[in-house]
């Protein structure tokens, strides 16, 4: 072992990967064992190895934090306040414009954080009675305030607990990222050490734990250096609860400046192991879904096997559901200029599942049949992890 | 008075969106200058952000014809933007039109003022008559 080797240690929804330099191993998680416990079950010998100093731990196993956010526009508040969320790790994410709030069911979950923004500072009185009724109503952990400066000493007055933070929109109408964000991360941060099963790998490692997404992003920039990958490109991260997915800012024809190069957009439930209900549910729901079952040349029932045929299956469902939610087929809340696309990376439990053919031929079916189109974007596997060791490193290094 | 502009659709004609936003500073308004390629939407996202009580459109490719007829429909789903004074200018048709044709046409889309081919200062002229011609009514109202 090198003087200075570390042990990386990603813990998934689904598995975890243990990385050293000199190899990287993959495991299946055991739900009926506590984290810790599983994971010195099955790498306790490699784990022995490292002193806490030298071990490096992200997750994204606590599930992640769900934000409903309360605005007054689509096109300022409720996207900036969004994209905000998105970047600080937040992976479930509803909102709601504000005038019609009486409109809105309530959500049946418990809400980790109320985000509501709105205005510039100048603006007065937007904020009133109907909010304070629904937050009466509403079930939640955390409530922020970052919006019109001249509406938050009434939301003070009138809602408990509320924190307020400076204004994500200035004079100008651009978006001010920083306190928000800062915010958003350290409940992030503070739900990872609160969640008991992640508590215990302190007991491993001396360094801080981090989200999965934080440290993937960090990655991005040094990409095209470690592969062959050509700007502007998106990166899919298809695991067994959420797809994610990082893409560079040239690819939004949008109003938002901000610092960061990269951003990011979640699909809670498009994952292949913990959402495959509703991932089949969503394919059920695609028109283009039957042709592409037979151009693969399965039928309906492989949804319901158990099989490696069928995960595969799935898998490659899950690629054409995200393209097809971020083309402007189905707008998410943002649309990518998927022509421009040069490389698709892939990252995550899906390159030890399908071969960068099969991943090919998804690619070139969503581009004809969805976008009519003959581009085909360089298909690139991350097997062997390299951008979350790159991420883990990076981090590792401005410690 | 807060005022928001801008240049509708895909129009990237930005001399008078400039000179515009120059001209309502000089005149003691507070500006949201969208720039251009902005959508309507947009438009009157900015005015519930911003408070703006006036909105000023232009257009000068010939667009404005195909974004004019969305707007009542768009201004409905808005609560709170019945009292916004809305003005649009620039070159309202394709080609050449005349303005008694043209001015009918855009305030049935639901613009208060229209000002095709006006130059910019006579038309800022005219929406502070209308300012304050609307003030009087409203006081004379209460
Ligand atoms: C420069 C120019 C360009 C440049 C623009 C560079 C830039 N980024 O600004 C380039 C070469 C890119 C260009 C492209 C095009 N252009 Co051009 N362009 C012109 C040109 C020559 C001058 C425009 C200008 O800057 N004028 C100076 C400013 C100060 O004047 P103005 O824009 O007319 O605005 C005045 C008034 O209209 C008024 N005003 C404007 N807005 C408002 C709003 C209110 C409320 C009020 C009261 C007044 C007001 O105030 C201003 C000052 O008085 C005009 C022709 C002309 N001589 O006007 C054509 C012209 C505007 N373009 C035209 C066209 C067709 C195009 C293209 C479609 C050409 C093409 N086929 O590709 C493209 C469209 C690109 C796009 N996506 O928008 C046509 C539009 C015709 C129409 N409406 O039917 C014009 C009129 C030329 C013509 N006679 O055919 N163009």
């Amino acid at each position: 072992m090198s003087q200075d080797e570390k042990l990386l240690i990603d813990v998934g929804s689904t598995y975890f990967k243990v990385s050293t330099d000199e190899n990287i191993e993959q495991h299946f998680r055991d739900f009926g064992k506590d984290i810790l416990d599983d994971l010195v079950h099955k790498c306790g010998k490699t784990i022995d190895r490292f002193e806490k100093n030298d071990v490096h731990i992200c997750s994204s196993a606590n599930g992640g934090l769900s934000a409903l956010i309360i605005g007054i526009t689509h096109s300022y508040s409720l996207k900036y306040a969004t994209n905000i969320a998105f970047n600080s790790g937040i992976n479930i994410i509803d909102t709601i414009l504000y005038q019609n709030i009486e409109d809105y069911s309530l959500p049946s979950d418990l809400v980790d954080v109320v985000v509501i923004v709105g205005g510039i500072d100048t603006k007065t009185d937007i904020f009133g009675a109907n909010l304070y009724n629904y937050l009466e109503k509403l079930n939640y952990s955390n409530v922020v305030f970052s919006g019109s400066a001249s509406d938050a000493a009434n939301l003070q007055e009138h809602v408990d607990d509320v924190v307020i933070l400076p204004n994500i929109i200035d004079s100008r109408l651009h978006i001010i990222e920083d306190h928000l964000k800062e915010y958003l991360t350290n409940l992030y941060q503070q739900d990872i050490e609160g969640k008991e099963d992640i508590k215990n790998l302190y007991d491993i490692t001396a360094n801080q734990i981090f989200p999965t997404p934080y440290i993937v992003n960090r990655a991005l920039p040094l990409i095209d250096a470690s592969f062959s990958v050509v700007n502007p490109f998106i990166l899919l991260d298809v695991g067994g609860a959420t797809t994610d997915i990082h893409y560079s800012k040239d690819l939004v024809d949008d109003n938002i400046v901000t610092e960061n190069e990269y951003d990011r957009l979640v699909f809670k439930k498009l994952g292949v192991y913990k959402s495959r209900q509703s991932l089949i549910f969503a394919a059920q729901n695609n028109e283009f879904v039957y042709e592409l079952l037979t151009h693969l040349k399965v039928t309906e029932n492989i949804f319901f096997e158990q099989t490696e045929k069928a995960t595969k299956v799935l898998m490659q469902l899950a690629i054409f559901l995200v393209l097809c939610k971020i083309s402007n087929y189905s707008k998410a809340y943002i649309s990518l200029k998927l022509l421009a696309v040069n490389s698709i990376v892939l990252t995550g439990g899906i390159t030890k599942v399908l071969t960068t053919e099969e991943i090919e031929d998804i690619i070139a079916f969503f581009y004809k049949k969805i976008l009519a189109s003959e581009h085909r974007p360089v298909t690139i596997l991350d097997s062997n992890y390299d951008i979350w060791t790159i991420g883990a490193k990076e981090k590792q290094l401005c410690l | 008075m807060k005022v928001v502009t801008g240049v509708v659709g895909n129009d990237i004609h930005v001399v008078a969106n400039r000179l515009m936003e120059l001209s309502l500073h000089a005149r003691g308004y507070e500006v949201f200058n969208l720039g251009v390629n902005t959508y309507l939407e947009e438009f009157f996202d900015a005015a519930v952000e911003t408070g703006a009580e006036i909105l000023l459109i232009s257009s000068l490719n010939g667009e404005a014809e195909g974004w004019g007829r969305e707007v009542k429909q768009l201004k409905a789903k808005y609560k709170y933007l019945d009292n916004l004074v809305m003005m649009i200018g620039g070159n309202l048709t394709v080609g050449s039109g005349h303005a008694e044709d043209i001015i009918p046409k855009y305030k049935n889309y639901g613009f208060d003022l229209v000002c095709h081919q006006v130059d910019l200062n006579t038309g800022l002229d005219l929406l502070e008559t209308f300012i304050a011609d609307r003030k009087i009514t409203e006081s004379n109202q209460s």
